[in-house]
């Protein structure tokens, strides 16, 4: 996809969101402005860094990485970035998200069915033991080492 | 992308949804939690064209091709979760890289199930990983897509595609309220599948757990990004191996012999 139309994307996402955040957390829409422009611009570093730079990596870990550091505290401008950005709510940025996505899954619908049961039987039962038990990895190291 | 209708029904749903607000049920000694984003996209499968036909193939394929951008958003909001909550994470990183083990769980126990369901080589492709992109990659390349073991890891990966974030995020507030893991704990292995997986634990973990919520928001996504990381070599050299090892020996346990050479087995 050109760099262009993601970003028109990026925004068309953050009109939405920016108003699911008003409808459902009372967050004043100018209030949240900054914050959602911040975050459409390190998204899009994160996107033109991972076409730039000719090493394969994912533009979510520029992304990720680069919201990272850039919120480290002590480095500059790092607290404006936390102020602003926290005035983004988190679920609201995940609604449209599954809203794009349920109406995509709209088209997988018949795989699951041809899939038939014991496929999703298995499906189920993988998630629910990797979630499991690495939730009970995570709980007995962080119980060791007194985190909890 | 130009695909106005898609974007004005999305707003709709997501309007709808958030009006709705989060929900919470008491269910003996816990509560479950419904979140806005379930209801979006409760709301947005039945609006295509198997039930209610409102969206059609031209919206769920711009969908499609939207989701990955569409994602950019939230992680970089995960990202300005991450950097201030920095030190405590690095401090619990052992907590974090070993919970990678936990990726090894689903072989052990998924594949005597699959095979005691009457599934055979589809279990390895399965149930060797949570069969996310990468490891529908893997497989793909070591067995390729069209064989039983590409069928496995399709089939898994569509399972969690359609029913995985509302799976994630009833389970995570189902073990958040009835089983003595800690929330942190959890907030790491939503981590273990993908974005939506992760966005849907999390969120219905602040929502049972406002005042941790900064922590476990950075501690779901490091350990995406994790699991984004190292889950592949995971899968190359110890859950691909251990699943047709396990496969072996509970075939075996079922059917009295070893299973036939896997190029044999096409009857399925």
């Amino acid at each position: 996809m050109k760099i262009k139309d993601s970003i028109i994307i990026l925004f068309i996402t953050a009109a939405v969101s920016i108003i699911g955040n008003f409808v459902g957390y009372k967050v004043n829409i100018l209030e949240a402005l900054p914050g959602m422009l911040i975050l459409v611009l390190l998204a899009t570093i994160g996107i033109v860094l991972a076409k730039v730079i000719p090493v394969k990596i994912p533009q979510v870990a520029y992304i990720v990485t680069i919201a990272s550091i850039l919120t480290i505290p002590g480095v500059p401008g790092a607290e404006t970035i936390t102020q602003y950005t926290s005035k983004v709510n988190f679920l609201a940025l995940a609604t449209p998200i599954l809203a794009y996505a349920g109406i995509y899954t709209g088209k997988n619908i018949e795989d699951l069915k041809k899939t038939g049961w014991r496929i999703v039987v298995l499906g189920l039962f993988v998630m629910t033991g990797t979630y499991v038990s690495s939730a009970i990895v995570a709980h007995l190291v962080l119980k060791f080492m007194g985190q909890i | 992308m130009k695909n106005i209708k898609l974007h004005i029904i999305v707003l709709l749903i997501v309007c709808i949804s958030e009006f709705i607000g989060v929900k919470s049920f008491k269910v003996g000694p816990g509560s479950i939690v419904f979140l806005p984003m379930l209801f979006a996209m409760v709301i947005a499968i039945f609006l295509t064209p198997k039930f209610l036909n409102i969206v059609k193939e031209k919206e769920m394929d711009d969908a499609g091709s939207l989701i990955s951008i569409t994602l950019m958003l939230l992680m970089a909001k995960y990202g300005t979760n991450i950097g201030p909550t920095l030190p405590k994470i690095l401090a619990a990183s052992p907590a974090l890289i070993l919970q990678e083990i936990g990726n090894l769980g689903p072989p052990i126990l998924a594949i005597p199930l699959g095979v005691f369901i009457g599934l055979k080589r589809e279990v390895i492709g399965g149930g060797h990983s949570i069969s996310r992109e990468p490891n529908v990659a893997l497989v793909a390349e070591k067995y390729g897509l069209d064989s039983e073991e590409g069928r496995g890891v399709l089939g898994v990966y569509v399972v969690g595609t359609v029913l995985g974030a509302i799976f994630i995020g009833l389970l995570s507030s189902f073990l958040a309220a009835y089983t003595p893991l800690h929330p942190y704990a959890l907030a790491m292995s939503t981590g273990v599948g993908s974005a939506s997986m992760m966005t849907a634990g999390i969120g219905s973990l602040i929502a049972m757990f406002p005042d941790m919520a900064d922590m476990i928001t950075a501690f779901g996504a490091a350990s995406n990004v994790f699991t984004g990381l190292d889950g592949l070599y995971m899968s190359i050299w110890i859950a691909l191996p251990m699943s047709e090892w396990l496969y072996k020996k509970c075939y075996r346990m079922k059917y009295g012999e070893y299973p036939p050479n896997p190029k044999k087995t096409e009857e399925k």
